[in-house]
């Protein structure tokens, strides 16, 4: 049940998109079709799923104050916090450059559409602010940390999948010149912002 | 009729004669279209014109709005006197109050959403776009009697400008207009949408007044609950046992012969928002509205489905009063049956395609329920279900369509 309402939150409640605005260049940039947008959100997917369980290893058992206990006693006074950032980035990184390989690999063709986008994911702010979010959160288990990345990665694929399919809807709407493009995507996510209030406050 | 048509001929040839005036042109335009069916023929090709257009077609749901309206009118002011102790009003009192509160705010969300297409008619220069004719109908139907007018305005010109004409007008936007409005004000003025006082017009005053005649010795005061809807008391009982005096109390009220009977709930004399409250009037709306086949039956029926299962299957969990009241109960009560006909049949936002009606449909209803009991904090769930069933359209459309393609693709092959 933990784990359930770990998940309904980060995904829908919490959402990366609606509720924080992460991840939003990639976002604008690869919404245009709703393929390139499954492409890439099952990319964040699996980034998150797999980088914040790690990140949770490294929080627990080297960053954090008195993590590094289990090498003997004299380490329990050492604090390597300041190293957090450096060291999240690096396995964001590390693990974006094997998702590329995978992609490029079995779909050379949503390779090519995702382009510039897809090693972008290593400073998605959506990764990192999943692994700052674990961090701040003090999950218990690695099991809440691993469902928690799954979540988030899972909320924000919803979230670009769905303004992909209504920017297809809108494509020949008489949209005022101004607004075209980029700014009516933010308006559009802002009234999706608006209708995802809804799941606020919602408990299992 | 002819005196009418010479009238606005006269206009339209005064407008055009001078290059300024020329510009307001949508301005007649709009009553003459409103008054008259077009007479637009086709030049070439063999294209059949309907006489319902989309003028005629929203007149069409108005009418169906109007059995709403009007019990919507006579329940403000029923409501208004039952509160109040010792009154014994005649139908005409109790139409008149009804009608002193419901009318500004028709009148409000008419002129302030019109005031705004104008602006834009003129802008862009074609002739006004109809959608708002509905929506400026429905719009007060869901807003709280009590609800202050200016609100009421920006939230229409918040909806009409930022919901539908940056999207480029009538049937492009991709949330319900009256909706977007609902929920504007939900989420920036949330004391004057929901809580307990609201929804009986004049009941903080009197409520006011009672304390204050009455000193220090409350006892004969307007009972604080008496102006909570039925699902706020329903929420109310989420976080105690069910053998809680609260819970006992709310269980009286729901039982057949209390003020939230199955009955009274269809019949519709509850509090609530001005035009939802009974089941029975959105009903003759819905009848309407199917058999002119404006409305989608597969919508209607698969919300009405979603929202029935939901119910059953938190009837199943139990455990509070609001989680074993029957499914049937359920879900007469709040915005369910006027948002199911009025709001998730809108052709605009809702799915398009005939499969993706079902899945939209059931989502909604499905979605209503679950927010509406499972989140204490949102007794009105239903029209937020609806706000994001409206956002999943798009993709359910996509799948489905990309399903046929696969299907049939498939078929090509093996043949």
């Amino acid at each position: 049940m933990d784990l359930v309402n770990i998940f309904i939150r980060s995904a829908f409640v919490d959402n990366m998109i609606f509720a924080f605005f992460f991840g939003m260049c990639s976002y604008l940039a690869v919404s245009k079709t709703v393929k390139t947008a499954v492409g890439l959100g099952f990319a964040v997917i699996f980034v998150l799923t797999v980088t914040i369980p790690i990140n949770y290893l490294i929080e627990n058992y080297v960053l954090k104050e008195g993590a590094l206990t289990w090498m003997g006693e004299e380490y329990a006074s050492v604090n390597l916090n300041y190293l957090t950032y450096i060291m999240f980035i690096a396995v964001i990184a590390s693990t974006v450059q094997l998702v590329e390989m995978i992609v490029e690999k079995i779909s050379p063709a949503l390779y090519g559409a995702l382009g510039i986008f897809l090693p972008l994911i290593a400073v998605n702010c959506a990764i990192l602010g999943g692994a700052l979010f674990m961090q701040e959160k003090q999950f218990a288990t690695i099991g809440q940390a691993t469902v928690y990345g799954l979540g988030s990665g899972v909320g924000w694929f919803i979230a670009v999948v769905l303004i992909a399919a209504i920017r297809e809807r809108i494509r020949y709407a008489n949209i005022p010149g101004p607004l075209r493009g980029v700014g009516m995507a933010f308006l559009i996510t802002g009234l999706m912002g608006l209708a995802f209030l809804g799941f606020m406050g919602f408990e299992i | 009729m002819k005196f009418l048509r010479k009238i606005f001929d006269n206009a339209h040839n005064k407008l055009n004669a001078n290059e300024k005036t020329k510009k307001l042109f949508p301005l007649v335009d709009a009553f003459d279209t409103l008054m008259f069916t077009p007479n637009h023929v086709t030049n070439k090709g063999s294209h059949v014109r309907d006489a319902i257009d989309l003028k005629r077609t929203m007149m069409l749901v108005i009418i169906a709005l109007v059995p709403c309206l009007l019990f919507g009118i006579y329940n403000t002011g029923y409501q208004y006197y039952r509160i109040l102790p010792g009154l014994e009003p005649t139908f005409w009192e109790i139409v008149i109050k009804g009608a002193w509160v419901v009318l500004p705010l028709v009148i409000v969300s008419y002129s302030s959403g019109l005031f705004v297409e104008f602006i834009f008619a003129i802008r862009n220069g074609h002739s006004v776009q109809e959608g708002f004719l509905v929506s400026g109908m429905l719009i007060p139907l869901i807003m709280p009697a009590d609800v202050p007018l200016w609100m009421v305005a920006i939230a229409t010109i918040f909806a009409v400008v930022i919901g539908k004409e940056v999207f480029g007008g009538t049937g492009m936007n991709i949330l319900n207009v009256a909706l977007t409005a609902r929920a504007f004000l939900f989420f920036a003025h949330p004391t004057k949408m929901s809580g307990n006082e609201v929804w009986v017009t004049g009941f903080s005053d009197i409520k006011g007044q009672e304390y204050a005649s009455l000193g220090s010795n409350l006892d004969g005061a307007v009972d604080a609950s008496s102006g909570a809807t039925a699902l706020g008391d329903l929420a109310s009982t989420l976080s105690v046992s069910t053998n809680d005096p609260i819970a006992l109390g709310v269980t009286e009220s729901f039982a057949s012969d209390g003020a939230f009977s199955l009955m009274n709930a269809f019949l519709g004399f509850v509090p609530g928002s001005v035009g939802e409250t009974s089941a029975l009037m959105c009903l003759i709306g819905a009848a309407l509205l199917l058999w002119t086949g404006i409305a989608s039956w597969r919508i209607i029926f698969s919300f009405f489905v979603g929202g029935f299962v939901m119910a059953s299957i938190l009837n199943a969990v139990g455990g509070s009063v609001y989680f074993e009241l029957p499914a049937l109960h359920q879900l007469m009560l709040g915005g369910f049956m006027f948002g199911m006909v009025f709001m998730a049949t809108d052709p605009v936002t809702a799915s398009h395609t005939n499969t993706g009606k079902f899945i939209y449909g059931f989502l909604g209803g499905f979605l209503g329920i679950l927010i509406r009991m499972v989140n204490p904090a949102y007794p009105e769930g239903v029209m937020l279900a609806i706000l994001i069933a409206n956002v999943f359209a798009p993709l359910i459309d996509h799948m489905v369509i990309q399903s046929n393609i696969k299907r049939r693709l498939k078929r090509l092959k093996t043949a």
